[in-house]
Order: structure tokens, then C-alpha cells, then sequence
């Protein structure tokens, strides 16, 4: 006789919460390929945890920005976040698509040159340039935004040592409606101190202002902020002609778009509430085109849209290790992917799901990560059906600071892969191995 | 391991609990074993009747009935008549 198939044995409270009107889903989702690789296949053979950034998820996206922003303004130029995601074949892919580098740091800055990207066509951000990046970014004739007064003085004083030109913009910090105001970066709009440094600027013999950059915040979700960011550059952009004769080149409004994640907290998932391309491409191009400028004399529309980008397209494989039971009685499961490499965890609800059908029965659990240390939650509180040990699931949407902000604790940092558009698995970043981690270090002989 | 007696039990695998007024719902393992043990059967043969009928091994079983086990005395829905009794 044929036996039957088995399912755990489980028993669950029935707890009368607040009302969801969404209810739970009829049926639970399941990832069980990417780019039509089976799972099981690429973690047999690249191992557990895995990245996996598919090529084409990051072309479909970024033509997506592109065409929602190039169908309602004239003149677009995206540049690629490099904190975002730096690995080189990633970069590449943005670069092959016309991206230009934004980058915050003299490593950043040496990585896009080392990616061939062309210096006039970096944009170098960021409150630490050091004289020696300095000069750097104005031997490659690079567009540098300037943080604060002691950086737009210490570039005057490179420029007359190097006898040299630099092609500068500020970045601007403002009120857009929206809270928190990140006033940290740059020069404020509202108290006059953005006009002051411009000022300053224009009577630089050897600065030459091209631009304005402001970039309001991360994961904005509320697309109109962008609209008034936009409006007051603008504005700054007139003075300047007004005042100086000069027309600017461009104007830089930043990054910043949400991705489809969900935040902690939330009560609507990302993926329904978050702007789309078309929602910000509207509220920046309308507030440009509508403002006082000559529709001849219009800026160049630049972004630096990383992580609305990249999000969708990173995937992290992982394996479980153990279910437990907590002493509350609530169900807790390992797997073998920690904080260490899902910084986004901390603020970000990631979706987990199972790359095969595991059980029907779903159970509010919670997902710890493989590190001996109590911070190690990938997810505190998500319904998830029963996984045994060795089941395999899959974390969406982690393409975005992930593989920068990573941590080498406790285990190696895993491989990281990308698909290809026709399909083929190219490992763009190795794991670990201690040889590779200790030839960093030095060990005095006693 | 004793089912306590405020403990009912339908048939569709809905429990209540009248000393507490928690209500549970179990999935179809669920009650067959519940109803095993209600009726005081011992774990070596709920093994072998389970191992017999459904597509298991025999260490994911016992991993299985323990967790339900501690499950049941974690609400309460079962007692530990004999301290020393790990089960």
C-alpha cells in the first residue's frame, strides 16, 4: 500500500487581532527560479548563501526610468550610484546603458576610472574630498559638487597650486516638505547660505560652475517633494543667470527613489504604496519645465537613482539550518544568510519565500540569521509555512547596498553571480577564503 | 502525558480550552495524534502506526511529536503527570 504524505503535526492559537483587510494570501508565494535557472541549480553550484543580480531585471528597470523621464523632459542623463552597488560588472551594465558614475569617495572615483569610465563624466559627491582626491577629479576634468565651505576653499587653494580649472556645483540642502530634512549635506537654501558659497564661486578665477545638486533624503515616498526640490533649483538657477550672465548646465536632483521594498512599520506593502518613475519623472519635470527658465536655456536633468534601480534585481539563496521553538512557543527558524550580509534587514521587512512548495500551513515565525549574536534577525515576525533543514529560500529585492555595506563577520561572504541576458551564470564576486581575508593582516613574529 | 479536562476536542480539529478560553485549530497530524494521545497510547507504538501509514523516517517523526509535545504543555493543554516522565 501506498503511504500517505506526511505533514508536521502542528497546533495553532487563534489570536482575534486588529482587522487586516487583506487577510493572509490564498496561496503562499514561491520562488523557485530566477531568469528561468532553477534554484537548486545555482546554489549547487555556487554554494549557500548565493547573490544572484539578474542583468535583465537591471535593464528592464533602468529602461523603465529612462523612458518615464526622457517621454517628459528633454535633456536626461542618469549617473550610477556607486555606493549603491560597486561591484565592477554591475557598474558596467549602467555604463553600457549611457549611465554616467556618481561617486562619494577617492576609492569610488578610482573605481569608475578603473571601469573606463570617462572623468568629465563622473560626479563626485560627498562631504570627504581630500586634497589628493581633489586633484584627481580636476586632472580628469570631473564635475565636483561641494559639500561645505572648508572643501569649496581647499579647491580654490588646489586649483591656484595646480594652475588648473575645476567645473564645480554645489549641493544644496532644502526644505521639501518632507521630514527629516537632511540639512548635513551642503549648503542651505532657505538661509541664504547656498546663494552665499555661489556667489563665492563665480568669483573663482578658477572655478567654473556648471551645476546644482540637491538630494532630499532616501526612500521617498512622497513624489511631490522632488517637485519642490526641483522648483527651488530652479529658482537658484535663474539667480545665477539673472545676477552672473550664466547659464548653468545642469541641474543634479539626487537619488532617492523608493524601491518596491516594505519598511519596518509599514502598513501597506512597498510594492503598493511607492512611487513609480512615472509619478517622480512628472513631479521633477513639471516643476522644471513650469518654472522661469527659457524652455532654450533648460538644464540637463541629472539623477543618481541607485537603489530603486538595483533593488529588484539582487536575490540572496539561502538554506535553513534549524526550527525552533522559543519559549513563548513561537516558531523561530536559522538560516545560513546573516545581518552581516542584509544590512537593508535592519530597515526593511525583506520578502523570504521558499523555492518549492513546503507545507500549506503557514505560522507566524521568526528568521534568524547564522551569527552567534542575539542581533541576528533577518525577519522578527513574517507567516511562514513549515521549511525543513535544507530547504531552500529565496530573499528578494537586495540588490541595493547589500553588496557594499556587507560585513565579513564570523563566516566568509558568500559568491555573488550575475545572469546574463542569455542565461549564463557569470561570478562576478568570489566568496572568501581565509587566504584572501589574511592577506590583509600581519602577524608580528614574538 | 495527560489531556486536561477542560480540553475539548471537535472532530474537524478545533480545541478549547474552558479553563482558559484559548481556542486552537489543528491541522489533520494534528488530531490523529492528539486523539492518540488523549487515549493514552504510548510514543513507541503512535511511531510504528505512523511510520506504517504515512511517507516519514523515523527521526523527523520523533522530532515532529516531541515539538508537538512541548507545544501542547506550552498551552497548557496538556499535563506532566509524572515530573521525571520526559514525555
Amino acid at each position: 500500500m501506498e503511504k500517505l504524505k506526511y505533514e508536521k503535526p502542528i497546533i495553532s492559537k487563534i489570536t482575534a487581532g486588529v482587522p487586516n483587510k487583506f487577510g493572509l494570501p490564498a496561496k503562499q508565494k514561491i520562488i523557485s527560479e530566477i531568469d528561468g535557472i532553477p534554484v537548486p541549480k545555482l546554489m549547487e553550484e555556487f554554494g549557500s548563501p548565493l547573490f544572484v543580480l539578474s542583468e535583465k531585471t537591471i535593464k528592464d528597470t533602468y529602461a523603465e526610468a529612462k523612458q518615464a523621464f526622457e517621454t517628459r523632459y528633454p535633456k536626461v542623463q542618469f549617473a550610477w550610484s556607486y555606493k549603491t552597488n560597486y561591484l565592477d560588472a554591475i557598474c558596467s551594465v549602467f555604463h553600457d546603458e549611457g549611465s554616467w558614475a556618481e561617486v562619494v569617495s577617492g576609492f569610488e572615483f578610482e573605481k569608475a576610472l578603473s571601469n573606463g569610465v570617462n572623468g568629465s563624466n563622473i560626479i563626485f559627491n560627498g562631504p570627504d574630498k581630500s586634497e589628493e582626491d581633489l586633484t584627481m577629479a580636476i586632472n580628469h576634468n570631473a564635475c565636483i559638487h561641494i559639500d561645505h565651505f572648508d572643501e569649496l576653499y581647499l579647491l580654490i587653494e588646489t586649483t591656484r597650486k595646480l594652475n588648473k580649472k575645476a567645473r564645480v556645483a554645489i549641493r544644496v540642502n532644502l526644505d521639501a516638505g518632507i521630514y527629516p530634512i537632511w540639512d548635513r549635506f551642503g549648503f542651505n537654501y532657505e538661509n541664504g547660505e547656498a546663494w552665499n558659497a555661489i556667489n563665492r564661486i563665480m568669483l573663482a578665477e578658477n572655478l567654473e560652475m556648471i551645476g546644482l545638486h540637491t538630494h532630499i533624503g532616501t526612500y521617498i515616498m512622497v513624489a511631490s517633494a522632488y517637485a519642490i526640490a526641483a522648483t527651488k533649483l530652479s529658482n537658484l538657477y535663474m539667480a545665477i543667470h539673472k545676477k552672473f550672465d550664466h547659464w548653468l548646465k545642469y541641474i543634479d536632483l539626487g537619488g532617492g527613489f523608493a524601491s518596491k521594498n516594505t519598511l519596518k512599520g509599514a502598513y501597506m506593502p512597498g510594492s503598493e504604496t511607492c512611487p513609480t518613475f512615472d509619478e517622480y519623472a512628472e513631479a521633477i519635470s513639471n516643476a522644471i519645465i513650469s518654472s522661469e527658465i527659457p524652455h532654450e536655456n533648460l538644464p540637463v536633468l541629472f539623477l543618481e537613482t541607485g537603489r530603486a534601480l538595483i533593488d529588484d534585481a539582487g536575490y540572496l539563496l539561502t538554506t535553513v539550518l534549524a526550527n525552533k521553538r522559543s519559549t513563548q512557543g513561537r516558531r523561530t527558524m536559522v538560516i545560513d544568510a546573516g545581518v552581516n550580509l542584509l544590512f537593508t534587514s535592519f530597515w526593511y521587512n525583506l520578502g523570504v519565500f521558499p523555492s518549492k512548495e513546503v507545507s500549506s500551513h503557514v505560522e507566524e515565525s521568526t528568521i534568524y540569521g547564522p551569527l552567534c549574536m542575539n542581533i541576528d534577525v533577518i525577519r522578527d515576525a513574517i507567516n511562514f509555512p513549515h521549511a525543513k533543514v535544507g530547504d531552500q529560500l529565496v530573499i528578494e529585492r537586495v540588490g541595493a547596498y547589500n553588496m557594499t555595506q556587507w560585513m565579513q563577520f564570523i563566516t566568509f561572504r558568500p559568491n555573488v553571480i550575475l545572469i546574463d541576458l542569455e542565461g549564463k551564470t557569470h561570478i562576478i564576486r568570489k566568496k572568501e577564503n581565509l587566504d584572501s581575508l589574511q592577506s590583509f593582516e600581519l602577524n608580528p613574529k614574538r | 502525558m495527560k489531556i486536561t479536562e477542560e480540553i475539548k476536542i471537535s472532530d474537524n480539529g478545533f480545541v478549547f480550552n474552558s479553563k482558559t478560553g484559548d481556542s486552537f485549530n489543528l491541522n489533520p497530524l494534528g488530531l490523529e495524534l492528539i486523539k492518540q494521545i488523549a487515549n493514552d497510547k504510548d510514543f513507541d507504538i503512535i511511531r510504528s502506526e505512523m511510520l506504517e501509514k504515512y511517507d516519514i523516517d523515523d527521526l523527523t517523526f520523533e522530532k515532529d511529536f516531541y515539538e508537538f509535545c512541548a507545544l501542547l504543555k506550552h498551552h497548557q493543554i496538556t499535563l506532566q503527570d509524572d515530573p521525571l516522565n520526559f514525555v
